[in-house]
């Protein structure tokens, strides 16, 4: 029935498709701040279907046109107007962050939710207002094709997340937001400076355009390393991720769950969109092996430190940063447009949504455990699942994509890598691959196993029915996660739809 | 086994709907669990979800094949002899301990978690053994493997922390089977995902080497070659008894029919086939040896299973070597028999701990058939099971000590007897017909399945059975047995070997690791302070910088 409608979208609807993506989510947030208190979870909870539908039609129609979707703001062609364009990957983005959301703010109602005795609250507010910034800035992040839009973009998502840490008041959240905030302001620094330059050379911000343009010179060079370190420190990765455990560890659980698992992405796309739509392929080679060895780095450190967290959510913060550099390793695998190219980019792109979905689910269950426990210390978890199975299973799905085995969302991505490295000749990165597995099951298992310990009585008292709810919500998005798994071939099609290995493919 | 040895069975042409039949029940069953309306049904889950793979052996053995290509990667299920036989006895076995399991420990069917590990590791052991292409291959190892876990932490298992080693071990496996799956394909016209493509082009690949040492490894760990064996007698002792039946008569045949998949047996790859046969020859005497010195009825058991499937190691060693594709054949009869007669033995151990003195020496007698069986004594399943790797071990060096290893067995086996019977207590009461019953229905299986097999399907003829064969057979057995009773009361005095043997190395090399992960946590303390992470976003914008400009 709905696809049957969705063919009759006709083209100047399908165009305006993009521009309402845009638009939507920043007027509704305004709505928000307009109204202010009660209103705002309600407007919050009344946009998020709309918002998922947009998302999943935007995809649609990207998949059924098999080319990218592209809107002229204004009817202005760059260089004169400013383009903005959809390819397969970003609708595939802009979905998990429509399901994401929506998911993490369903579950927060029990934390942020106004209540007829509840009295109105700066992070009941705060929290509902910025979750509708994070979105939207997340959709003009992925759909922008131009650097300036892309800088504002980024600056909102910076300073629409930056306060979601600190929601709950406490003074170490207020250093840790302080932190994210500094070196953030540091990248976008960094990133401004590189964009300018870029302005400077060209005198074109499109990427269409500078695509055309690109020359190996030196102040391309200078301009393009500002720009990729700048959003590297947004991202957090290896060794630049300073902010990120005590950020994401100490916010909110539906917190934590939208910043590890959507707002480094948005940084992380730019990174891709620098060096593998923007940069030709003989000037991405040696970068890409650069942070394909940081992302090495990540996986290694991330997970040998998030073994010996003691504190549950610490761990899980650890675990990004470790996931972030499975991130990075697709670069060296799908830059120069091989035979391998498009195996790499489809497991990239499949890293990037199957972690999303894992990432907040586990942050997810974390946050019901520690409802239930009163505190998030892995060595109290002794006989945790008699008590909370429900938590300990979705915990258990999320860690099964993140480890990468079947069936699973995770497995397809590093299944599609590991094969890329073995054609490509480039072992190492195969190897960092199995072993950051091996390492993942490492610190999964260190809370699965006391859960699951079947001791008589367990010191605490039984799962409340009122979780019940929110755990459905944290194992949806698990189950995603694991669904992604059994992705039909045609979620392959959708992610090669204007990829920068599409040409070759086409050519075959 | 096979439609055609039994012509009316053709008229079912259920082949496909069967192979599907016997994943889908017990994942029927599984997703049934979750709720607690009908979770307390437990014992009959297990009781009806081996029946369709045990049905599907006998239907589909050879049939089409099951194609579900909805997906990236498309779902291929198949049933070739070998395949059928080693299905045939696992689910034979799984419903046989699923009974057990039900009037054993009725206690643990109360949450949905003993049920839900037990049916998924039923439906990764049915699984594997129908997989035709690499990804479901892989999904049903892992099945087999992983949720095994959460049976080793029932109640009624020793809470020792076994588990551990055994998920350490299963994941190892897993990492070497995934880069050997990735060389395979890889390698593979069209990047063909079924393992029939991979495997025939495997001899011309570029990484032929490092697939089969990977492959020989990964697998390897499930059979529990040398030194991956260390998992093998810490989980059989802990794990309650019907799941140690299932693991080490089920489970086990996961690696060996992996092996057989993945392995081109027709090539001739002298290197990897010695190495082979010398590995599996030294853990056919090195698990007898270990076993001697251990007094727990289950350890013994899990050492007797490192020695037999060195043998099975063995036998396709001497086949790679020359390109024998029998030792195939050979190997898959010979460790189906091993299942059936393993898992049977497991069942035997808790049936005779549980009953008095006087209804024990009624009982031995049946223990003690199994026990020989697997020593290959006349008219047991074990002796034709014997006869069927005997070909491809020839009768050189390797034949002297596959016979000296007959020895060996025996000696092994009458050892476990005797412990076996020290366990039975004067006054406990008798076990019910829940335990005797499944228990011997295995026996029964054990004798006749590998018969049925060897001379219906393989066309053997009974002429290979005459006198001399039987003497052939008999002898080791019987040199095995004076042995025994000569040496019998100098058995206390043998030093005891530490379960799992070269284990105990195993802690200080974690201890090792552990102070590494120290060293490499420090300096995370240092990056994360304020200037060096600024120092480090300017050498990251100048290693980028420098990357292109530096270029020539």
């Amino acid at each position: 029935m709905i696809s049957a409608s969705l063919f009759l979208i006709s083209t100047s609807a399908e165009e305006s498709l993009l521009p309402v993506l845009i638009a939507a989510p920043v007027g509704v947030m305004l709505l928000s701040v307009l109204f202010g208190g009660r209103a705002a979870e309600r407007i919050a909870l009344a946009f998020m279907p709309i918002g998922v539908v947009l998302s999943a039609a935007l995809a649609f129609v990207v998949w059924r046109n098999n080319q990218p979707l592209v809107y002229f703001i204004g009817g202005w062609a760059p260089p004169l107007g400013v383009a903005i364009r959809a390819d397969g990957f970003s609708s595939v983005m802009l979905v998990t962050t429509a399901l994401v959301i929506s998911a993490a703010g369903l579950f927060a109602r029990g934390d942020f939710g106004m209540t007829k005795d509840r009295t109105e609250s700066r992070a009941h507010f705060g929290f509902w207002t910025l979750l509708l910034a994070i979105w939207a800035a997340l959709d003009c992040v992925f759909v922008g094709w131009d650097f300036f839009s892309i800088y504002v973009a980024l600056e909102m998502l910076t300073f629409a997340a930056v306060p979601l840490v600190c929601l709950k008041g406490q003074r170490e959240t207020f250093i840790a937001a302080m932190r994210y905030l500094l070196f953030a302001l540091l990248g976008s620094a960094f990133y401004l400076l590189g964009a300018t330059l870029i302005y400077a050379a060209y005198g074109a911000l499109d990427i269409g355009v500078l695509a055309q343009k690109l020359r190996s010179e030196p102040a391309t060079w200078v301009a393009l390393a500002a720009m990729t370190a700048g959003l590297l420190a947004k991202t957090a990765l290896f060794p630049l991720h300073l902010w990120l455990p005590p950020a994401h560890a100490g916010a909110a659980p539906p917190a934590s769950a939208i910043l590890s698992a959507l707002v480094v992405k948005g940084s992380f796309f730019v990174i891709v969109r620098l060096w593998l739509d923007l940069a030709p392929p003989q000037m991405g080679e040696a970068p890409a092996q650069i942070l394909a060895v940081m992302g090495a780095a990540a996986v290694f450190a991330g997970s040998i430190i998030a073994l010996r967290q003691e504190r549950l959510k610490l761990m899980i913060a650890y675990s990004t940063v470790a996931q972030i550099g499975y991130l990075f390793l697709m670069f060296p695998l799908v830059v120069g447009q091989h035979a391998w190219s498009g195996a790499a980019w489809t497991g990239g792109a499949l890293q990037a949504i199957s972690h999303a979905f894992a990432k907040a689910a586990m942050f997810l269950s974390a946050g019901l455990i520690a409802d239930i426990l009163g505190h998030d210390r892995i060595s109290g978890f002794r006989g945790l699942g008699r008590i909370a199975p429900q938590s300990v299973f979705i915990f258990a799905l999320a860690g099964l994509s993140l480890m990468g085995l079947p069936p699973s969302g995770g497995f397809n991505a590093k299944w599609l890598l590991l094969a890329a490295s073995v054609q490509s000749g480039q072992w190492v990165w195969a190897l960092v691959m199995v072993i950051g597995g091996l390492l993942t099951a490492g610190y999964v298992y260190r809370v699965i196993a006391p859960a699951l310990d079947p001791i008589e009585k367990p010191p605490f008292d039984a799962h409340p029915r009122a979780w019940r709810r929110r755990s459905a919500f944290a194992l949806t998005l698990a189950l995603a996660a694991i669904l992604l798994g059994f992705a039909p071939p045609e979620f392959t099609n959708l992610l090669m739809v204007g990829a920068p290995t599409a040409k070759l493919e086409r050519a075959e | 086994m096979s439609a055609d040895a039994f012509p009316f069975l053709a008229t079912f042409a259920f082949g496909p709907e069967s192979l599907a039949a016997a994943v889908t029940l017990p994942l029927i069953f599984l997703v049934a669990c979750a709720s607690p309306r009908f979770r307390k049904f437990g014992p009959i889950y297990l009781a009806l979800a081996p029946i369709p793979a045990l049905a599907a052996s006998v239907l589909a053995s050879d049939s089409a094949p099951l194609v579900l290509d909805q997906m990236i990667y498309p779902i291929v299920l198949v049933l070739d002899p070998p395949g059928a036989l080693l299905l045939g006895v696992s689910a034979l076995l799984w419903l046989s301990a699923g009974i057990y399991a039900a009037a054993y420990m009725r206690e643990e069917f109360e949450n949905g978690g003993f049920t839900g590990f037990w049916l998924a590791t039923l439906i990764g052991n049915v699984g594997v053994f129908m997989a035709a292409d690499v990804g479901s291959f892989y999904l049903f190892f892992a099945m087999v493997s992983l949720p095994a876990y959460g049976l080793l932490l029932t109640r009624s298992a020793a809470q020792d922390g076994s588990g551990g080693l055994y998920v350490a071990i299963a994941l190892l496996g897993e990492a070497f089977l995934i880069l050997a799956f990735a060389m395979l394909t890889s390698a593979a016209e069209d990047r063909s995902l079924l393992i029939s493509d991979g495997v025939a082009a495997l001899p011309a690949s570029p990484w032929r080497d490092a697939t089969i040492v990977l492959l020989i490894a990964g697998f390897g760990t499930k059979i529990g070659i040398l030194p991956f064996h260390i998992w093998m007698p810490s989980t059989y002792r802990s794990a309650p008894i019907p799941a140690a039946a299932v693991l080490s008569g089920g489970a086990v045949n996961a690696g060996v029919i992996g092996l057989l998949r993945f392995i081109p047996w027709s090539q001739e790859i002298p290197v990897w086939g010695h190495a082979l046969v010398t590995l599996g020859m030294f853990a056919a005497f090195y698990g007898v040896a270990i076993g001697l010195t251990q007094r727990n009825t289950k350890t013994i058991l899990a050492y007797s299973s490192v020695s037999q499937m060195g043998l099975v190691a063995a036998t396709l060693g001497a086949g790679l070597a020359v390109g024998n594709a029998n030792a195939a054949t050979g190997a898959a009869l010979y460790a189906a028999h091993h299942g059936l007669a393993k898992g049977g033995l497991f069942l035997a151990a808790g049936v005779i701990a549980g009953c008095g003195s006087l209804r024990m020496r009624r009982l031995i007698p049946f223990a003690g058939l199994l026990a020989l069986s697997l020593a290959g004594l006349p008219i047991t399943g074990g002796a034709i099971a014997k006869l069927a790797i005997k070909e491809p071990l020839g009768s050189g060096l390797i034949g002297v000590l596959s016979n000296l290893s007959v020895i060996a067995t025996t000696l092994l086996m009458l050892h476990f007897l005797w412990r076996v019977a020290e366990t039975a207590e004067p006054h406990s009461e008798t076990p019910g017909v829940g335990l005797i019953g499944p228990w011997l229905g295995v026996i029964a299986g054990s004798i006749s399945i590998p018969t049925i097999y060897f001379f219906v399907i393989e066309n053997q003829t009974v002429g290979k059975l005459d006198v001399y064969m039987l003497w052939e057979t008999l002898w080791p057995v019987l040199i095995g047995a004076l042995l025994y009773i000569a040496t019998w009361r100098w058995g206390d005095r043998l030093p005891i070997t530490p379960e799992g043997d070269v284990v105990v190395m195993v802690r200080p090399a974690a201890k090792l690791l552990s102070g590494a992960c120290e060293l490499i946590e420090r300096p995370e303390f240092i990056l994360r302070r304020w200037p060096v992470a600024g120092v480090a976003l300017l050498v990251v914008a100048t290693m980028l910088a420098g990357a292109g400009l530096l270029k020539p």
